[in-house]
């Protein structure tokens, strides 16, 4: 696994909310790197900085200080165009509900960051048709988001969230909104996406999900307090959860 | 390229979709982009359909004849004429200053071999079931194949004998008779029976009558002739057909014979204007087509009017496309995170207004295009005129519909570009912050205001153009426009002492300019509009007002019939009698020169005409006419005009303005038209029972005391001297006279004998009419009766009612401050769904610390009203600019005018023009207060009180 490039590298990262009195320290020097067919799971308390660190790395915001590479791309130095071109086509997001753009059926929302990336809508389409097919759904294509469960529709965002060359997923508690039966699915396909070779992070609180991490991050007051591979992330989980 | 395409057909896509998701919204934008587009292109098919090809134009005039030939009373003499035949002027200019008149025989103008029919016109009083209709007839054989096209039948047949007339669909309509009815005429015995219908296709609303050659008018003028009463004028012109037509070669041999034609030929196949002699000619180039300058004006004001209206759409519906942005903002932003870039944020919020625009002007242009097929009949009845082809012109419908497309777009540009402004975090988690405004537009804005007001007053203190002051006053009025989000920021600064709703509303309104601005404005823009032309009506009403002059004392009425000898003048006195609330009336007669049916002034065979003579010692030395016709005034300097005017009272118009009865204002009458006119001096009443003729008028009075009256009854001889400025010739009866006293207000009488005394002076006398004085002014009804009951006579008849100054402004006013009322409804309920969309969070927020449930519709409320009071202050305030300027500027024109003629000594010692502005404070008033309260309380009622619950996707 180290031998290879990782996908996803956080380098020394921090970001200051306010400044003066009302100064935050949402994250204090971040290190982390997410490698191919890896999925991390981030965990902590509220406001330890989880999603903070999950829109930097996607580049919805900057840090004030550190790297973010994706790729081989340090995205900290790019562009507003040359950050929506990356979402376009190295980084997707799921988010907690929510994810798709109602006026588009499921098909559409697939084919969207590469439609928006200029191809053609029936290549575009097809390519959609194909992702959603490798993950069993489809049978939505050509279903709009309000007929589809919630289930079903975080499922058709993964799926998006990994069309075309993208490998890096980044899930912000994708099922926050859902029930634990539908949420073991959702992070099922994660999982599966991952061991076919995408990169993937995800936030939650749920150590029940956290379990299907190869590596589980713990955040607390923005600086990683412990990190725990695959192996031993039961025995964690357990004391974790005595704790909380 | 390709890809900018590709990323543009998702955006398209998801606009689509959107405006469908939101039918409301979509379909208010696009009605209110539609309405317009629907009106100019109805306004476009029905102006090409109007307009008639040459072929059909042609059909109407001369049916399937080669050309129509008619006189051009020019005595025979050769002429130039245009290649319609609509204009002619003799070829050669007249030398002694008289030009040739007189008939010719046109007939021998007509090419041998040709097949010719007549087409004669006149007029006849016919009876129809109501009265008596002055009515046009036509004698044209209209079954002759020569004549198709002309006339088209509707109903029943062409005439056949000569007893049997056809009837225009208007004239049965106006007469309520039937086909199958008899027709005849005043003093025509010879009844004619109607045995068809027809219309002119060029002419719907014409009454007129059609009969064989011979049937009708010669008869019918010999009939009224020996009545007593002058024949009408009759006139024929000849329908030809001629193998080959008539070129434009054969047309000018025509002309030299004192013949015009029309030719179908010459139509269909004009000459270059190269050929046509006449436009050679000075003073009628070309084809009159208008100057280069006045063209680029029209060019110009139709563009300002196109543009103000796009503005105006725009601001209206840009506010709308901004509610839509604002709603879908959490789409936007999954976009965003998808790897959408600002361009594609931009392409989404703009295809919007694309989608939109594009449904706009195809519903605009398709209904457009339904309507004026399906309005055609009522369409063509309201022009008067069939249309020819329908024509639809493709290019112009795709012009208008554009505007559409683009009006679409232009609105939405702003909400794209706020929305694309947005960075994808805010947009996702749905945080507000204030939106800083622009701080550059504020100042250009108030650049834009002070240099307009400065070009305006520039216009209306130093020049007289109003185009400087209209175009200062627009610039000044955008830069308002411009000012508007700082000019809201303003309005902040009041709120902290209102309650808890209002301060909300208006702390909301400040702080997100971005919304509040437009819907601003676009009220502004409407009630600015509105409020000039409010106070310049209002101004010039009241202006109006000041200088009115009436013709009558209040409450009097005068009905005079000056033709065929005032025969029906005992009628119409019995009709205003009856329909009246008469107090006293007082008839009055004209003196009659010649045949006693002759019309008031009428110079043909046997009538003759008189005039009251002024004494050469009476007349002013201004005015006092010189052999040779040279200008007297020119013999006086400016100065001694002057004093002339204001100290020689020959030289003083007199006072004596009205109604301008009969020559010399001279009528004959009794005591009681003293009384109807308000003179009761017991010494004129006095003098007039005496056999004296009152004067008014000191100038008509010699030394001796008389008055001079001269009978002439050569026309042609008067006509003569008038030309070469010498007295008329004539007899003189002079009659002893009354110079009423002082300055007597008498209404355009000037003096007055009674009918004893005309007779023994040997002046006959003919009924003119009566003057009666009311009780109270006769009302609606009263007055409709009287019209009724003229109108059955047929006669023309003059009638005149003095109510004092009517204004007749209120009502487009009143419409002014409708339209400007509802926009501002409109603007204000569109900012208010804004508001809405943006408030969910602070309801949420308030509902959850106790506030109770109306709290959300009074705050609904408060921000209606308040952008609606905004834009009305505002607009207020620009509006009387341009209006004040206006009148000020109207006032410097009118003073300089005043200047020249003083300095001029072209008159006296008037006063200085005064033009008063006027605030129309019933309009504004109802659009401080009543607009602003209104639009309120609409938005309060259509608010539900109780909020939302926060919505999910259905899971």
């Amino acid at each position: 696994m180290s031998t290879q490039q990782p996908v996803l590298q956080l380098q020394n990262l921090t970001r200051v909310h306010g400044s003066g009195a009302t100064e935050v320290h949402a994250l204090r020097g971040i290190d982390l790197a997410v490698y191919p067919g890896e999925l991390v799971a981030v965990m902590g308390p509220s406001g330890s900085g989880k999603s903070t660190l999950l829109t930097i790395a996607g580049g919805l915001d900057t840090p004030s200080s550190g790297r973010v590479i994706v790729e081989d791309t340090d995205i900290t130095a790019a562009s507003v165009k040359e950050l929506a071109a990356l979402r376009r086509r190295s980084i997707g997001y799921v988010f907690q509900d929510y994810n798709l753009i109602p006026a588009l059926t499921a098909a559409e929302n697939v084919a969207l960051p590469r439609e928006l990336d200029g191809t053609s809508a029936r290549k575009a389409r097809v390519e959609a048709v194909a992702a959603l097919e490798e993950m069993g759904l489809g049978h939505l294509a050509d279903r709009f988001p309000d007929e589809m469960s919630g289930g079903q529709q975080q499922r058709v965002a993964i799926a998006r969230a990994l069309v075309g060359d993208r490998r890096l997923v980044l899930a912000d508690e994708p099922t926050g909104a859902l029930d634990s039966e539908t949420g073991e699915s959702v992070l099922a396909l994660l999982r599966s996406r991952c061991d076919a070779g995408a990169a993937g992070v995800l936030v939650t609180h749920e150590p029940r999900f956290a379990a299907w991490a190869d590596r589980v991050v713990f955040l607390r007051d923005g600086a990683i307090v412990d990190q725990t591979v695959r192996s031993d992330a039961d025995s964690l989980l357990s004391g974790q959860v005595a704790e909380a | 390229m390709k890809t900018w395409f590709h990323s543009w057909r998702a955006a398209i896509r998801i606009a689509r979709r959107d405006a469908w998701r939101s039918k409301g919204r979509s379909s208010l934008v696009l009605a209110m982009i539609a309405l317009p587009i629907l009106g100019v292109s109805a306004f476009d098919l029905t102006y090409r359909s109007s307009e008639l090809s040459p072929a059909e134009r042609v059909e109407r005039t001369i049916g399937a004849a080669d050309a129509r030939l008619r006189d051009a009373q020019m005595g025979g003499v050769p002429i130039l004429q245009d290649p319609a035949g609509e204009m002619h002027t003799p070829a050669k200019e007249p030398q002694d200053g008289s030009w040739p008149s007189g008939p010719t025989d046109v007939t021998k103008a007509i090419p041998a071999g040709s097949t010719v029919l007549t087409d004669g016109t006149g007029s006849a009083k016919l009876t129809t079931a109501h009265g008596l209709l002055m009515t046009e007839v036509r004698e044209l054989k209209a079954s002759d194949p020569v004549a198709r096209g002309i006339m088209v039948l509707l109903d029943g047949r062409f005439p056949e004998k000569n007893d049997e007339v056809m009837v225009t669909s208007h004239f049965l309509e106006t007469s309520a008779l039937s086909v199958g009815s008899t027709l005849s005429a005043r003093n025509f015995d010879r009844p004619y029976r109607i045995v068809g219908t027809y219309e002119l296709p060029d002419s719907l609303k014409a009454d007129q009558v059609n009969a064989l050659p011979g049937a009708f008018l010669a008869p019918y003028g010999k009939a009224v002739e020996k009545a007593g009463l002058p024949a009408p004028d009759t006139s024929v012109s000849y329908l030809v057909r001629k193998p080959g037509g008539f070129t434009w070669n054969t047309v000018q041999q025509i002309n030299t014979k004192g013949v015009a034609v029309v030719s179908r030929a010459v139509a269909l196949d004009p000459p270059a204007d190269a050929e046509v002699p006449l436009f050679q000619k000075d003073g009628w180039g070309g084809n009159y087509a208008a100057s280069p300058a006045a063209r680029a004006a029209e060019l110009a004001a139709v563009s300002t009017v196109v543009g103000l209206a796009m503005l105006e759409i725009c601001l209206l519906a840009g506010p709308a496309f901004a509610v839509g942005a604002r709603r879908s903002r959490r789409q936007l932003g999954l976009v965003g995170a998808n790897g959408g870039a600002r361009s594609h944020i931009r392409a989404i919020v703009l295809s919007g207004g694309l989608v939109i625009g594009i449904a706009a002007a195809v519903t605009g242009t398709v209904l457009a295009v339904i309507l004026t097929l399906v309005l055609q009949p009522v369409l063509e009845g309201v022009m008067g005129q069939r249309f020819g082809a329908f024509d639809v012109r493709p290019l112009e419908l795709l012009g208008i519909a554009l505007l559409a497309v683009l009006t679409g777009l232009l609105a939405a540009i702003v909400p794209a570009v706020t929305a694309s402004r947005q960075t994808v975090l805010a947009s996702l988690t749905g945080r507000r912050g204030v939106r800083r405004s622009s701080r550059v537009l504020p100042l250009i804005g108030l650049a834009a205001l002070l240099i307009g007001a400065a070009i305006a007053l520039f216009g209306s203190i130093v020049t007289e153009q109003f185009v400087i002051v209209a175009g200062g006053s627009a610039i000044a009025e955008l830069g308002v426009v411009a000012m508007t989000p700082a000019l809201v920021g303003l309005f902040g600064r009041t709120g902290r002492w209102l309650p808890l709703s209002p301060r909300l509303a208006l702390r909301d309104a400040v702080r997100n300019r971005g919304r509040t601005a437009p819907a601003v404005a676009a009220v502004l823009a409407a009630v600015a509009g509105t409020v000039a032309v409010s106070t310049y009506m209002a101004s010039s009403e009241a202006q109006k007002k000041a200088e009115y002059t009436p013709l009558l004392p209040y409450g009097v009425a005068s009905a005079f019939v000056p033709e065929e000898g005032g025969r029906d003048v005992p009628a119409v006195r019995e009709a205003v009698q009856r329909a009246f609330p008469v107090d006293v009336r007082a008839d009055v007669e004209r003196i009659s020169v010649g045949k006693p049916g002759c019309s008031q002034w009428e110079q043909g065979t046997g009538c003759g005409r008189y005039e009251v003579i002024v004494p050469p010692a009476n007349e002013c030395p201004m005015y006092a006419s010189l052999p040779g016709g040279a200008d007297p005034s020119e013999k006086y300097t400016p100065e001694q005009r002057r004093k002339m005017l204001t100290d020689d009272w020959r030289c003083k118009t007199s006072g004596s303005s009205g109604m301008y009865v009969s020559d010399g204002g001279l009528l004959v009458g009794d005591a009681a038209l003293l009384k109807v006119l308000g003179v009761d001096d017991p010494a004129t009443v006095k003098a007039l029972a005496d056999g004296k003729v009152v004067s008014f008028s000191r100038a008509l009075v010699d030394e001796k005391g008389t008055i001079g009256i001269k009978q002439i009854t050569d026309a042609a001889a008067a006509d003569k001297a008038a030309e070469e400025h010498r007295p008329y010739p004539g007899e003189v009866d002079s009659l002893p006279a009354y110079l009423v006293p002082g300055d007597k207000k008498t209404y355009g009488v000037q003096a007055l004998m009674t009918p004893a005394t005309a007779k023994s002076a040997g002046l006959a006398t003919v009924p003119l009419g009566v003057y009666v004085s009311t009780d109270r002014l006769p009302d609606s009804e009263q007055r409709q009766k009287l019209d009724g009951e003229l109108a059955k006579l047929g006669s023309s008849i003059e009638l005149h009612l003095e109510e004092g100054f009517v204004g007749n402004d209120g009502i487009i006013l009143l419409s002014l401050a409708v339209f400007a009322g509802l926009v501002t409804i409109g603007a204000a309920g569109i900012a208010t769904g804004l508001a809405q969309a943006d408030a969910e969070a602070d309801l949420k927020t308030l509902a959850a610390v106790g506030a109770p449930p109306r709290v959300r519709r009074t705050l609904s409320g408060f921000q209606c009203g308040v952008v609606a009071a905004m834009g009305v202050i505002l607009g207020s305030a620009a509006g009387l600019l341009p209006a004040v300027g206006l009148r000020l500027t109207e006032e410097r024109s009118q003073i300089r005018v005043h200047e020249q003629n003083l300095a001029q000594g072209w008159s006296g010692d008037s006063p200085l023009p005064d033009l008063p502005i006027v605030i129309p404070w019933e309009t504004l008033g109802g659009l401080l207060v009543a607009v602003p309260l209104g639009a309120a309380l609409l938005a309060a009622l259509v608010t539900r009180s109780r909020g939302a619950l926060a919505r999910r996707a259905a899971t």
